[in-house]
């Protein structure tokens, strides 16, 4: 037997999914995540998954990690001693930003984060020209003095990022050489290697991030790797925010590719659900206790975005305007709210209902869990309604203190909005799936897509007890619920493939291109990229290389990425490259300008090797057991409060149907089943909920 | 006045406001994100000066996106002149366009799309995306020229239908086009409003259908009295009281005092606050002046809201819409520097004035709210401009660049280095874009040491900038700032920020400082050096924790002299050593 294995830390657990490669045989375990030292929860994650299931290391044949590592030492500040060098006169890039502020009205905000502070950031005289020629040369005589700054710094990482590099790397690379010389403990990371792409803050945050974080992902992984060897484990990899796996050595080379490289293993996973499943358009629901996530799959594939900013309370909704450190590698296209279980329900001073942002998170955590929360939460109004049950939690080892949620709903949300405690708790949720719908809304419509033409796969503690509400909301005829909940990002890890990303900044119009550049442009990518793949020992046979263009209309500022047909770049190519960035332009902003001259930003490759492709099963139980439970009082709105039957979701055999109202428990997650859904259970451990009848739920 | 509400309350379903108002904010978001994607000048989608806002059918403004904050007061005047020059002649498929400060406009080169939404026959209102369009015509690429009646600032549109019923005029269109200097970049400004005006109207017609026409309507206005509602709690919360300032402005652009310099003006300030309500009166300040620098009352507003909106609800809890200045009153005499007469020019005091009167609030809510306060920011949007040929590529361009200064000390905080501030929140362009699109280089951005206001709480430093012209690229430009005699103020005892300088250098070596505000020569070679204003300082100097003096030392935000000469420091080694330990 051959075994995959996935390992994902999150904020409060850290889940292991582990399949069997052969019949699709899956299994979980949970382990509390252990913030001081992350590589102890690990492996005692992976102690006890291997335990359960009697894995022997012998038979693991991938083992795959998602880490917050990255994201921790962003959010809290505890990266390494960064210097920085720049161009002469550039030195502080970092904080003056692109100069807007991240809110418009807070007196009282801070200054913007930055990575390094002032001390540590240095100049060397040069300069490259905006056509790529030399206006300055490197004063070669000014490194000594530089390396004796940086020196005297005590700085634990380097990064450099100097004007127009992306065109000409060649004052970068001397520097570098020079640097890397002068510092052989030092890693030094250079914006040419990292990110050769025009807009010098976004670059240089870019390099900075990666030298912040580099020290530190490279002793948790050296760390991590050796126990896992000694183990007797196999090699680790890495998922990355671009939904790939990469080895440890290219994310220390990389650092900045491992940023919520958690949430891409869970869109990962609904891709897996699609391609199962055959419900290739897919929306992605991940809800848990402090915020949830939306992702659009089409034809079984998920998209990527060159947009995200980690960190500085950035709101992702805030377009442009962030605070934070903007990232410019590929990131799963995902869509982030504040909603969850614990999100706060309250009443404002015009005597409005509000939800969030504020959020019980798991301490103190909803009043229901009598741990000393006193503020209504969305899981409190879930209890009222009947959606949980007093014993839905773990298995029942943790009770439910209805009384009090019903309480706090009643002093703080009733009595002010003049209704009763069972309308005040419907608002709350009322109001909470309208919240998530727009992050769904934002990755489908805002994106010119019909949310009606997809299916949704919900997923994490929260999500399958919400998803049909949104599904109503957005017209959504099918909801997946697919086997183990609440691991089910572990699960994504070992669903995909190897991949590293490649870019190049170009500058050409499509009537102008000479096709033998771009070409050569996207060979010598290729080059690198089978050098990864050969280290990574992946076989010719498993080699797929995929090249896009960005591409925008000469004078815009953004691009639409497009993919590129196989062959060699022709003028035919360039010609169809242009008219699929026409007809992506009119469908994602509804016009077209074919007029226009289309210009090609830079050019992207994904290089993949490919693991085989993955079936789940979680078998169903023998067909005649009885899976009802004790059937509770559930209140929705066509119908009232009425009797709804209870389900032990381990019990259900195959084929076997549930017709709403009724609730189908687990040990991790409760599905919500409304007048109007039925829900089935397939052979594969999938339950499949579809519309009985229009516009019936809650 | 309007008595309180009771949103919430009075609705059997409390979620259903809570959904629409999120939904109708919603929209201003998306239409920002479609101009910003699909723009073409660097100013729109770069620097991102533009507004998008949801309507009412009689145009007050129900939705403002998180936008510009210069925008607040004016939006909804641009839309009522759309109303109150075509009433019930508005169908289905039309669009408007206007940019006139005597129609409701703020500055020409402010040009409003808008767009009304029916359903069913029934007008739900308009989206309206306002946009600075980075030329609109005038003597100078820019139109941004000291000139002095409003006929020499540029292409003027009164309320104008762009499209009717779906058919754009085009000759209406050749018109524009044949009065702006870079006619192509303007048709793809003006494609981009149209498409993200269209989205919000789409958005606004789904939901439409979805609550019914007349529930959204009225939803629309229960918004607005939601604002209203907040912003009077909120103001009853406060101490009653008055308190006045008076500040100066250094120039309107035009030489014409004894001296044949630029002549200052003054502006002053009332401000009485009582129970829920408050009035801001201007009576005092000086008559219009020759230059540009005359701002409309509905420009003039923007900056008493925007000073308002901050100082009132730091915690940005009340959504920006006409509802939330129903409890506020301005007032300001006729004809003056704060209340344009026509044929008064405006470009220049669209931000300058509505950044000095934004800043002044602060400086006379410190008798009342002394907590709730902030002292003077950078006071200008540090305005730049360039224009000429691109010898690269014998085409005639138009830069538009706005460069920030320091962010006001707070009363229990420093203030911020080199970030927008006040009404503006424009980013500035990547100098590598910058350099790929404009014959220039850029020699230096840096953070200006020495030019946040000493105090208890340091002011922001504002930053210094140098471009120089490259060969055969012989340019004109123009310069609109403030602040460069009239320094940012500090509060209670903090210091004034450091004033602004631009610095002229000929290829001939030749340097000279240039004037506030107007047009000049920059010959192939020529070098501009621009220091922008820093902000005031917080509280004495003397009270300044020693350990935050050395770490501006170790910054080197304050420089040794400055610290000597500020703070009276005399053992440096001593605060580095503090500041170093206290890293470590």
């Amino acid at each position: 037997m051959t075994w995959r294995i996935g390992v994902d830390i999150g904020g409060t657990f850290t889940d292991v999914a582990v399949v069997d490669d052969t019949s699709g045989r899956i299994g979980a375990a949970k382990t509390l995540t252990t913030p001081r030292d992350f590589v102890t929860g690990v492996l005692e994650a992976l102690g006890s998954a291997m335990r359960a299931y009697g894995i022997a290391p012998g038979e693991v044949g991938l083992l795959c990690h998602a880490t917050t590592v990255v994201t921790n030492a962003l959010l809290e500040g505890k990266g390494a001693r960064v210097g920085l060098v720049a161009t002469r006169g550039f030195r502080d890039v970092l904080e003056l930003r692109r100069s807007s502020r991240g809110d418009l009205y807070d007196l009282f905000q801070d200054p913007p984060a930055t990575l390094t502070p002032r001390r540590r950031r240095f100049e060397i005289t040069e300069r490259i020209g905006a056509d790529g020629q030399i206006v300055t040369p490197l004063a070669e005589t000014e490194i000594d003095g530089l390396v004796a700054d940086l020196e005297a710094a005590r700085v634990e990482s380097i990064a450099v990022s100097l004007l127009f590099s992306f065109l000409n790397p060649a004052h970068e690379q001397s520097l570098g050489h020079r640097l890397r010389a002068a510092f052989p403990g030092i890693p030094v990371y250079l914006s040419s290697e990292v990110l050769p792409e025009i807009r010098e803050f976004e670059r240089t945050s870019t390099t900075a991030v990666c030298a912040y974080v580099g020290p530190i992902l490279g002793s948790y992984l050296a760390k991590l790797e050796v126990a896992t060897r000694q183990m007797g484990l196999p090699a680790l990899y890495l998922m990355g925010s671009n939904g790939g796996v990469f080895e440890t050595p290219e994310g220390v080379a990389m650092p900045a590719m491992a940023v919520e490289s958690g949430p891409a293993a869970g869109v990962v996973g609904a891709a897996l659900v699609a391609r199962q499943t055959g419900k290739l358009d897919l929306l992605s629901f991940d809800m848990g206790g402090t915020t949830a996530k939306a992702s659009l799959i089409r034809d079984g594939k998920y998209e990527t975005t060159p947009e995200y900013e980690v960190g500085g309370g950035s709101n992702v909704t805030r377009f442009m305007n962030g605070a934070g450190h903007p990232i410019r590698v590929p990131v799963i296209d995902l869509a982030e709210v504040s909603a969850g279980g614990g999100s706060i329900a309250w009443v404002d001073r015009a005597g409005a209902l509000r939800v969030g942002p504020k959020s019980a998170g798991a301490e103190p955590g909803p009043v229901c869990y009598g741990r000393g929360g006193t503020e209504p939460t969305v899981t409190d109004c879930n209890l009222m309604l009947g959606y949980l049950g007093r014993q839905s939690l773990l298995a029942g080892s943790m009770r439910l203190d209805h009384a009090a949620a019903e309480a706090a709903i009643g002093g703080q949300l009733a009595m002010p909005l003049g209704v009763d405690a069972r309308t005040a708790a419907a608002a709350v949720i009322d109001v909470v799936n309208h919240a998530m719908a727009e992050a769904l809304k934002i990755v489908s419509v805002q994106r010119g897509h019909d949310p009606r033409d997809f299916a949704l796969a919900a997923f994490g503690g929260a999500g399958p007890l919400h998803a049909t509400a949104l599904a109503e909301e957005l017209g959504i005829a099918t909801v997946v619920c697919p086997p183990i909940p609440g691991a089910f990002s572990a699960l994504g890890l070992v669903g995909t493939d190897l991949r590293r990303d490649y870019v190049r900044t170009v500058y050409a119009t499509a009537a102008t291109a000479d096709p033998s550049v771009l070409e050569a442009a996207f060979r010598a990518m290729e080059a690198q990229g089978s050098d990864m793949l050969e280290r990574a020992g992946v076989d010719a046979g498993r080699r797929r290389f995929d090249r896009s263009v960005d591409a925008r209309y000469a004078g815009q500022s953004y691009e639409l990425n497009v993919p590129v047909a196989g062959g060699a770049i022709d003028a035919a190519a360039i010609g169809g490259i242009a008219e699929a960035f026409h007809a992506r332009h009119a469908q994602t902003y509804g016009h077209d300008n074919r007029a226009e001259p289309v210009q090609f930003v830079s050019l992207r490759l994904a290089a993949i090797g490919i693991i085989p492709p993955l079936t789940i099963r979680q078998h169903p139980a023998a067909a005649g057991t009885r899976s009802a439970k004790p059937s509770r009082q559930v209140w929705f709105r066509s119908t009232g409060t009425i009797a709804a039957q209870v389900h032990d979701r381990a019990r259900l055999a195959e084929g076997a149907v549930v017709d709403g109202p009724a609730v189908v428990e687990s040990l991790e997650s409760t599905i919500l089943i409304p007048p109007g859904w039925q829900a089935r259970m397939d052979g594969d451990g999938f339950i499949l909920m579809a519309r009985t009848k229009q516009g019936a739920a809650q | 006045m309007t008595s309180p509400t009771k949103i919430g309350r009075r609705q059997k379903d409390p979620a259903a406001f809570e959904i629409a108002k999120n939904a109708l904010f919603k929209i201003a978001e998306e239409m920002r994100v479609i101009l910003c994607k699909t723009a073409y000048s660097p100013i729109l989608k770069s620097a991102g000066d533009f507004s998008c806002g949801v309507f009412d059918a009689e145009g007050a403004m129900v939705a403002q996106g998180i936008d510009l904050p210069i925008h607040l007061g004016s939006m909804p005047d641009a839309v009522r002149a759309i109303v109150s020059a075509f009433g019930s002649d508005v169908y289905d498929g039309d669009v408007f366009i206007h940019n006139d400060p005597y129609f409701g406009g703020s500055h020409l080169p402010d040009v409003n799309v808008i767009r009304p939404a029916f359903h069913d026959g029934l007008l739900l209102g308009y989206t309206c995306l306002r946009a600075h369009w980075p030329d609109v015509g005038s003597a100078t690429p820019g139109s941004y020229g000291a000139v002095t009646e409003i006929y020499g600032e540029g292409l003027r549109l009164p309320p104008l239908r762009l499209v009717s019923k779906g058919v754009m005029n085009a000759d209406l269109e050749k018109v524009i086009l044949a009065n702006v200097r870079t006619p192509a970049e303007r048709r793809g400004d003006l494609a981009a409003q149209l498409a993200a005006t269209l989205r919000g109207v789409q958005r606004l017609q789904e939901l439409a259908r979805r609550y019914g026409a007349r529930d959204l309507v009225a939803t629309m206005a229960e918004v607005m009295d939601y604002s209203e509602r907040l912003m009077r709690v909120a103001l009853l919360d406060l101490p009653d009281g008055e308190g006045t300032f008076e500040d100066f402005c250094d120039g309107d652009g035009i030489a014409d005092d004894a001296d044949g310099n630029d002549a200052r003006f003054d502006v002053r300030m009332h401000i009485e606050k009582s129970g829920d309500r408050l009035v801001v009166d201007f009576a005092g300040s000086d008559p219009q002046v020759k230059g540009p620098m005359n701002a409309p009352l509905s420009v003039t507003a923007s900056g008493v809201y925007c000073g308002l909106k901050m100082a009132v609800d730091p915690g940005s809890l009340i959504p920006p819409n006409s509802g939330c200045w129903r409890a506020i009153s301005v007032e300001a005499p006729q004809a003056s520097v704060v209340n344009a007469a026509f044929p008064a020019p405006v470009v220049y005091a669209n931000h300058e004035m509505s950044h000095r009167v934004a800043d002044m609030v602060m400086g006379a809510l410190a008798a009342i709210w002394p907590d709730r306060v902030m002292a003077c920011s950078q006071g200008t949007s540090a305005v730049v401009t360039f224009g000429g040929v691109d010898p690269r590529s014998a085409t005639r361009y138009v830069s538009y660049e706005t460069i920030k200064g320091g962010f006001g000390a707070r009363p229990n905080k420093d203030g911020i280095n080199t970030i927008a501030s006040g009404i503006s929140n424009t980013m500035n362009t990547p100098v590598e874009v910058l350099e790929m699109a404009f014959p220039l280089r850029v020699e230096r951005y840096a953070v200006n040491p020495d030019s946040g206001g000493a105090g208890q709480f340091r002011g922001g430093c504002g930053a210094v900038r140098t471009w120089r012209m490259l060969p055969g690229a012989d340019a004109v430009g123009s310069l609109c700032m403030e602040r460069m005699t009239s320094p940012p103020f500090g509060l209670m005892g903090g210091q004034a920020g450091a004033a602004a300088v631009v610095t002229l250098t000929t290829p001939d070596g030749r340097s000279r400082k240039l004037p506030c505000k107007g047009a000049f020569q920059a010959p192939a070679g020529s070098v501009i050096d621009m220091i922008t204003p820093g902000s005031g300082g917080f509280g004495v100097p003397a009270r300044r924790a020693p350990a935050a003096i050395g770490r501006d030392l170790l910054d080197g935000y304050v420089t040794p002299d400055g610290a000597t000469r500020d703070y009276g420091v005399e053992n440096q080694d001593e605060l580095l050593v503090l500041a170093t330990t206290e890293e470590d």
